[in-house]
């Protein structure tokens, strides 16, 4: 009962005309650059924090949630018609949703990802609704033994997942652990690692060195390769997928759903593993595992499915834990913390408004994305002729003029050029930038519990293994980091983490 | 030719004249920054937010703020410290932490020099909570315990060398009892860890109330003069037998250097901030009351404060070594 009062009040909130407004402009701006290629959901929320600022947190946050479940959305339509996959986690959508419209099927292709989406929405949404509340009690049972474990686990979880080499997803994330404990220490205000520079006092920026490790670096290294743009020219007919397509297609939506919900959850999850994951399970089940590969709907559905409803789960260690589980909610917790917020085990109680309000937006959202996206494919392809060597300029621009805004500072500048380039020669060598980022994030965190946990425990290291919530996460994470030494598990691995960036 | 070049330069010098007097007039063109050096959501945050929403209707400009917490709140003041211009965009919190540091390890900032101190606003109600679960009913059984289990008893504060942190080691040298500290950043974190009894007591500024309130929390004690309203039942730190008050006056303060005309105007709105019902009824919430003084005596003030520290921390023995 308390559930449907809550979601009531919540939709009091998402239906002011002003927070209408704002997750339509937050769905656009996703769905757009989830068309868009080089341009990630990552740059365009950072762009635009400062704008949200302006207004109430709930349009805030609404709108940068917007931003990203409509990236998740926009992504697929790239994927489908011209093999371009406008975001990493629409990367798979390609494999047979490519397939499907150079057959003729680009319409129950592009459908069935919008209504899988939809579907995927709107159960994580309801599972949001149901599971937080309750986890949130269950929160603050972590105590700094159990974040610094949690941390430990998130970050193995990631460089497990990560494709290529462990060593060199490893070595990432203890690289981003020491950039992010640049600055003043939290606990003594010593400063580290500053080399005497003022700038380095407050630590390095996490827009820069994402901007320049992603955005910077995606651009440089697009910049290399002919890009093919075999635009289908067939008119797209039937845009509904038919009782066949819906039939095929039941099976692996359900299951990439609850998959994708669970992953998301997980710190170090989200939505990329996810989609890479349900297709792999889709071709494991399937009776007929040849077609996929050319054209079968089941791998559209099932990863179009998962990607969404990983985006839905990963609000829910940020909400309920207050643990970014990946770069964009890192992202979306700064905008948090900017309103005036501290997303936690509190959070909920003392802000029911703001938390009902923002998930019954997605709810909102997730409609305005389905009216949005069918009848606006035309458009999508006519944006797509914009040609690259006008596009790219554009983009490296905006991450400038976006990193200068975020702090008015020259210095974040060179900072995120330096890492644009320290990306590129990063990509060359297969080494990941996701690891690193989430570790900068994570670092000051696990650093600053890991010294809580040892005053607690009087310096006995004893404690992470005592405690129950902690000794699950870090023999999950020990497990994770032996398995690859295993052939048979390795194989595994291999299989789940495919190329993110095809 | 020359004529026409002195004259140009005569013009330009007036021009630039008054431009740069109309620049002071007419700060403040953009929106200022107020650092808020502790975690968003408790005392400080909330009642620092109440206060600059109405100092910027008397500026006629947005004031944002910007919680960078950490250090016992000296990280945002010694960031602002090192790098910001010293043109009234960027002001800080200032709380009592970026004098006592100075006092007992090498920081990165001298209190002296590197501020230029604008007004002094208002000061906190501390006080020592434990979970409602806890079999901690008084501070008698606090005591009690200690002294049975000498360092087993810990406790959250928002930061070492805090007013909480000198604050219950003066307790316990008094008590003849050893306490654990944990450092944390806030309000915000110090209510989970007492909460999720991962710490047995809490030393917080107000921002427990709520939780008090709720039932979650049992106040002990409060380290006012006298009880408060608000806790009628909750004896003071004098009445338990420390005859010790604590409320760590705050006030705000920009990087050095900054011109006069700024920090009178700056002065002059938070001033009439203070005097704002709004104001006082968010303050009354924390059971915070404010406590104005202008910028000289603030100036005078953080020199006896400095004064008055130094001869704790030495008695503490937490003194800096000096070589």
């Amino acid at each position: 009962m308390d559930t449907l009062v809550n979601v009531a009040h919540g939709l009091g909130v998402a239906l002011q005309p002003v927070n209408l407004i704002y997750c339509f402009i937050g769905v656009f701006i996703g769905t757009l650059v989830g068309v868009l290629p080089g341009i990630g959901p990552i740059s365009a929320m950072s762009l635009l924090l400062p704008i949200t600022l302006s207004g109430t947190p709930e349009s805030g946050i609404i709108m940068m949630a917007g931003i990203y479940y409509g990236s998740m959305y926009g992504g697929s339509t790239t994927s489908i018609l011209v093999n371009i996959p406008g975001e990493a986690a629409s990367v798979v959508t390609c494999i047979d949703g490519h397939q499907m419209a150079k057959q003729g099927r680009a319409g129950p292709a592009l459908g069935i990802s919008a209504f899988g989406s939809f579907f995927a929405g709107t159960f994580a949404l309801i599972a949001l609704m149901l599971v937080a509340p309750k986890l949130a009690s269950v929160a603050i049972a972590f105590g700094p033994a159990e974040y610094f474990s949690l941390m430990v686990l998130g970050l193995v979880v990631l460089t497990f997942l990560t494709q290529g080499s462990m060593a060199k997803a490893l070595l990432m994330a203890c690289i981003g652990v020491v950039l992010g404990v640049v600055g003043l220490d939290s606990i003594t205000a010593q400063p580290r690692l500053t080399f005497g520079r003022i700038e380095l006092i407050d630590g390095i920026g996490l827009v820069p060195v994402v901007m320049g490790l992603f955005g910077v670096a995606e651009v440089l290294l697009n910049t290399e390769q002919v890009i093919k743009r075999d635009v289908i020219n067939t008119k797209i007919t039937h845009l509904l997928p038919s009782r066949e397509d819906w039939k095929a297609s039941a099976g692996p939506m359900s299951r990439g759903t609850v998959l994708g919900f669970f992953l998301g959850t997980l710190p170090g999850g989200g939505a990329v593993i996810s989609s890479f994951a349900s297709y792999a399970l889709e071709k494991r089940l399937s009776k007929t595992p040849e077609r996929f590969g050319h054209g079968a709907i089941e791998g559209v559905a099932g990863p179009e499915a998962a990607n969404n409803a990983a985006a839905g789960g990963a609000f829910i260690p940020l909400m309920t834990l207050g643990i970014p589980p990946n770069v964009v909610m890192a992202l979306l917790l700064g905008a948090f913390v900017i309103h005036g917020l501290q997303p936690g085990p509190l959070m909920i109680t003392q802000n029911p408004g703001l938390f009902w309000g923002i998930v019954a937006s997605m709810y909102i959202g997730n409609l305005m994305l389905l009216v949005l996206n069918l009848p606006m494919i035309g458009m999508w392809v006519q944006l797509l002729k914009l040609p690259y060597n006008i596009l790219f300029p554009l983009i490296i621009l905006f991450t400038i003029i976006g990193v200068y805004c975020s702090s008015n500072n020259v210095f974040d500048v060179y900072v995120m050029i330096a890492f644009g380039v320290i990306g590129y020669f990063m990509r060359k060598l297969g080494y990941e930038p996701a690891p690193l980022v989430l570790a900068f994030v994570l670092g000051p965190m696990l650093e600053n519990n890991l010294r809580k946990s040892l005053i607690l425990s009087q310096g006995d290291l004893m404690t992470f293994v005592q405690r129950p919530i902690s000794a699950i996460c870090l023999a999950f994470a020990f497990v994770l980091l032996v398995a690859p030494l295993l052939p048979a598990l390795r194989k595994k691995r291999e299989l789940v983490a495919l190329d993110e960036e095809v | 030719m020359v004529r026409r070049s002195r004259l140009t330069i005569a013009v330009a010098a007036i021009g630039m004249l008054i431009s740069a007097a109309a620049g002071a007039q007419e700060y403040p063109t953009k929106p200022i920054t107020l650092i808020v050096p502790w975690p968003a959501g408790g005392s400080t945050d909330i009642s620092m937010r109440a206060i600059a929403e109405s100092a910027s209707k008397v500026l006629g400009q947005p004031i944002a703020i910007d919680n960078k917490a950490g250090g016992s709140g000296t990280v945002g003041p010694a960031t602002m410290a090192a790098g910001a211009k010293p043109d009234g965009y960027t002001i800080a919190q200032i709380p009592i932490t970026v004098f006592r540091l100075p006092l007992m390890q090498e920081v990165s900032w001298n209190p002296d020099k590197d501020f230029t101190y604008i007004v002094h606003l208002t000061g906190y109600t501390f006080g020592v909570t434990t979970s409602a679960e806890s079999p901690f009913k008084t501070w008698k059984d606090v005591v009690d315990y200690a002294k049975q289990n000498p360092g087993k008893v810990t406790y959250a504060t928002p930061g070492a060398g805090t007013s909480l942190h000198i604050g219950m080691e003066q307790i316990a040298s008094m008590a003849g009892i050893k306490l654990t500290q944990v450092p944390f950043k806030g309000g915000a974190e110090t209510n989970a860890a007492v909460l999720g009894q991962h710490t047995m007591l809490q030393a917080d500024s107000t921002g427990w109330r709520p939780l008090v309130d709720a039932g979650k929390l049992r106040l002990l004690m409060v380290w006012t003069a006298a009880r408060s309203p608000n806790y009628p039942d909750v004896p003071t730190l004098k009445e338990l037998g420390y005859p010790m008050v604590y409320d760590s006056p705050f006030g705000i303060a920009g990087p050095k250097g900054m011109d006069p005309k700024i920090v009178a105007k700056l002065h002059d709105a938070f001033k009439k901030a203070l005097e704002d019902p709004a104001v006082i009824a968010t303050l009354a919430k924390f059971d915070m009351v404010p406590s104005y003084k202008s910028t000289e005596d603030y100036k005078r003030f953080v020199v006896e404060v400095t004064e008055s520290e130094r001869k704790v921390v030495d008695k503490l023995g937490l003194a800096k070594k000096t070589n």
